[in-house]
């Protein structure tokens, strides 16, 4: 029984991620639209998107078509595997197939995928692109890790439920290691889901969407997708970790404060994105650098019991 | 009496060498040296006299005067001079002596010349083919006037590849471009990238000749030709069209009424106001600030609605004709026109404020793309890019044409030779040009709009004109002509000039900076590549190949 309802609630958390992506990526592009003075596309558009390029003609092109096609399929089974672990307004569904570590792993997977892409298609801008986002990944991936790994060290526990549930902040001293944590996430969290000013491994108009550049059709319908699902998870994954509270509310009320939050995390994402310049990768890793640095205080910090 | 002072110099340093001078007006010196005095004038002009080069043009004078003709175009724009050596070179085995070593800015005008009318640069310091492709043949040189227009050689191998120069050890080659998303028309850079660092690059462009110059001089009459020089540009083109009128006015002394000559301003002010929005809308899209670039374009479309109004066209105002201008101001226009200033000046100042603070975008652009004054000099670098390494000129207060000398402007210079400087320069002249149009709009008197000119124009006169684009001065060469069409015509766009300095200024430094360097001297390789007699294959892709496309452009003109 208890089995049973595990997998329905992971397939549960795999048809919302896969059904609220794109309206996220709506508003995310409405909101855009608004502050640069456009009237921008309908929020239903990415929609219409993904099933427009679905029905292209899937052309195989570059280096090696197979690991093209590999790639993308990874990426997105990733990312929808991410979201049966990450708890959506519900307890974390499959908390027993899987902990924090499994997490941390998949994450990085998600990275991987790119790379692969990159390597698939061969060309000199596409390992422009891959030799970028692999520096991104090695400064950045530690972030994530440094932030579970606080939330673990507070409550003794690698369990999904007990580490996704605000731990950050469960020592018995005041958190200090949790807050400075949520900061340097926050500071961080353009780069987790790709965007201005971090989006460098793809900058289309320095090295042409880099790794993306040979997909078409619905190979690239697929790997959009698991990019507009890796925002709502992050969201969703960022609110579960540093902003836990509402979550004990009853049913619909703890469900909607739940995605309240994720959609105010999309706003902040849209605006820095509409207010910022694309920095460059040398600058971005200095960036990632000192914030590491703060991290690491932030882990001695939660070892002590701070 | 700069002319004449100019002169004396020439004349007490060489002696003999100067052959005779042509003083149209106290602006313009024309001097025939001979041509084994050419390299030592050029060299005393350039470097001891300290004038800008501007351009060098060839010409096959060979039906006239049975030689050929090379010119050097030099300005002295604090002394507001724009002066022209000459030299004939005989007709066989045509060869003179290659300036490129001690005026490093003559390096490309050299080799067109070779390209194109066949006088070798004796001497050159990189003697490649520049313009013509690599598979054309040797010794065809397409601007001889015994070459007609429409010809194409037959032994042209139009599929041979360029050749290219081995890259340095330890670098990988990135193309970049033909196609390239931040490259709005065809051209190729060769990158030699050592993991993210240009170390250096190798051009080829003049992939989009159109002939303009070849149909301007075989087929074309005067006054056909200002709605085909503003074809050169789809940005800066009434500039072109103004820039053509007035060198063969200078040529043939006639001076436009002067409302014609407020008008002419007007509309070039007008161009430069569109054009300097879009700049600052596509140097934010290039490093990644798309706000910025909707809003400044937003800002910019009521210009070309009223631009519409006047002229009829969002772009392409089919302004100018020998001695006037074809549309006129009328009160309705003009009240509108205060409008929209007063409407923009409100909407760009916030923006000019937000962008001089934000550290951003100062982030992405201080230090990135330098060109300082000595590569300023050396490569004869104009307009923003030469105001922005601290370089006080604009052709609009140097070589005053049009109404400019009856109007009050600053001219903007900032000292970080940068890109970021580059873009406080355009930001900040936005403003400069309103004040100009609003100036004009009050002093501007009734009067005919153009003259009536009865006669023909006279043969063989001279004509130098020089017009500050927003990117930078563009400098037309007229040698009138019979069959009321020139005998020469010569267009240097403000790239020419501006493109051979990129090499210097994308050198070791990352290859994320690479678009927004190029993007800062607002490349426009159409102006750049305006003449020609063929057109290069246009990449043909897998469904269309090159000949399938020819005969689907046949086809459809039959």
């Amino acid at each position: 029984m208890n089995t049973l309802l595990s997998i329905l609630g992971g397939v549960a958390n795999v048809v919302i991620v896969l059904l609220v992506a794109p309206f996220f990526q709506g508003v995310l592009r409405k909101i855009t639209a608004l502050i640069q003075s456009r009237q921008g596309p309908p929020l239903l558009q990415p929609y219409f998107d993904l099933l427009k390029l679905l029905g292209k003609e899937d052309i195989e092109s570059g280096e090696s078509p197979l690991m093209q096609r590999f790639s993308v399929y990874l990426s997105l089974a990733t990312v929808l595997t991410v979201a049966c672990l990450v708890p959506m307004g519900f307890a974390a569904p499959m908390n027993a197939a899987g902990d924090v570590i499994l997490l941390i792993y998949l994450l990085t997977l998600c990275g991987i995928c790119t790379l692969l892409a990159g390597l698939a298609a061969g060309s000199t801008y596409s390992l422009l692109g891959i030799s970028r986002e692999m520096m991104t990944m090695i400064a950045l991936e530690p972030l994530f890790a440094v932030a579970i790994v606080v939330g673990a060290v507070h409550t003794q526990s690698f369990r999904l439920d007990t580490v996704l549930n605000g731990s950050v902040y469960a020592s018995a001293a005041f958190p200090w290691s949790g807050v400075i944590m949520c900061g340097v996430m926050l500071l961080s969290f353009q780069a987790f889901v790709q965007r201005v000013p971090f989006d460098i491994s793809e900058a289309e108009t320095e090295i042409m969407e880099g790794p993306l550049m040979e997909y078409s059709g619905p190979k690239l319908a697929l790997f959009k997708y698991a990019q507009m699902a890796k925002l709502v998870i992050y969201s969703a994954l960022f609110v579960t970790l540093f902003v836990p509270w509402g979550a004990g509310l009853m049913f619909p009320l703890g469900w909607l404060v739940f995605w309240a939050k994720v959609a105010g995390l999309v706003l902040l994402v849209t605006v820095v994105a509409a207010t910022h310049a694309r920095y460059r990768i040398d600058q971005a890793i200095r960036y990632f650098a000192a914030l590491l640095a703060v991290a690491l205080v932030a882990l001695v910090l939660a070892s002590y019991g701070y | 009496m700069v002319a004449r002072e100019k002169l004396g110099l020439l004349k007490e340093k060489f002696g003999p060498a100067v052959q005779r001078a042509d003083m149209s007006c106290d602006e313009r010196l024309f001097v025939f040296v001979e041509a084994s005095a050419l390299k030592a004038v050029c060299q005393y002009l350039f470097r001891d006299l300290n004038a800008r080069y501007v351009i060098s043009i060839g010409m096959d004078d060979r039906p006239f005067s049975g030689k050929f003709l090379v010119a050097h175009d030099f300005a002295f724009d604090e002394d507001h001079l724009l002066c022209s050596v000459l030299t004939h070179v005989p007709p066989d085995n045509p060869k003179v002596d290659s300036i490129s070593d001690v005026v490093p800015a003559a390096n490309w005008a050299e080799r067109e010349i070779r390209d194109m009318i066949g006088v070798e640069p004796v001497g050159h310091v990189y003697p490649k083919r520049l313009v013509l492709p690599d598979g054309w043949p040797d010794g065809v040189h397409p601007l001889r006037k015994d070459f007609a227009w429409n010809q194409v050689p037959e032994d042209f191998d139009e599929k041979r590849e360029f050749l290219f120069d081995d890259p340095p050890e330890g670098c990988t080659v990135v193309p970049f471009g033909p196609f390239h998303p931040t490259l709005d028309e065809p051209a190729h850079f060769r990158l030699y990238i050592e993991g993210e660092m240009v170390r250096g690059c190798e051009y080829r462009g003049f992939m989009v000749h159109r002939g303009i110059e070849k149909l301007a001089e075989s087929v074309l009459s005067y006054n056909d030709i200002p709605m085909m020089a503003e074809r050169i540009c789809g940005i800066c083109g009434c500039v072109h069209n103004v820039a053509y009128a007035q060198a063969v006015e200078s040529a043939a002394a006639i001076k436009p009424p002067p409302r014609a000559e407020y008008i002419r301003t007007i509309m070039l002010e007008i161009e430069r106001l569109h054009s300097h929005l879009l700049w600052v809308g596509l140097a934010c899209h290039i490093v990644g600030f798309d706000t910025l670039f909707m809003q400044s374009w937003r800002i910019r479309e009521p210009i070309m609605w009223i631009a519409e109004k006047i002229s009829g066209n969002r772009k392409t105002y089919a302004l100018c004709v020998i001695g006037g201008v074809r549309w006129d101001i009328t009160t309705e226009v003009k009240n509108e026109l205060r409008k929209l200033l007063d409407k923009l000046e409100a909407e760009w100042t916030p923006v000019v404020a937000a962008v001089s603070k934000d550290k951003n975008i100062q982030k992405r652009t201080r230090g990135v793309g330098v060109a300082d004054r000595a590569l300023v000099k050396n490569m004869g670098m104009v307009g923003p890019v030469a105001r922005s390494a601290g370089v006080d000129i604009d052709c609009r207060r140097d070589h005053p044409y049009a109404a400019y000398d009856r109007l009050d402007f600053e001219v903007i210079t900032e000292g970080g030779c940068d890109v970021w400087s580059r873009v406080l320069v355009r930001a900040k002249e936005v403003f400069e040009s309103i004040k100009i149009i609003r100036q004009c709009l009050e002093k501007m008197e009734d009067g005919p709009l153009a003259l009536t000119i009865k006669d023909e124009l006279p043969v063989g006169r001279l004509g130098l004109s020089s017009v500050e684009a927003p990117r930078g001065e563009s400098h037309h060469f007229v040698i009138t002509g019979e069959n009321n069409r020139p005998r020469r015509w010569r267009v240097r766009a403000p790239t020419y000039q501006n493109l051979q300095g990129i090499p210097a200024m994308i050198k070791d430094q990352q290859l994320a900076d690479m678009t927004i360097s190029l993007g800062s001297i607002d490349p426009c390789f159409s102006c750049t590549d305006r003449l020609e007699t063929i057109d290069l294959k246009s990449g043909a892709t897998k469904v269309w190949t090159h000949e399938e496309l020819l005969k689907l452009t046949r086809t459809k003109k039959a």
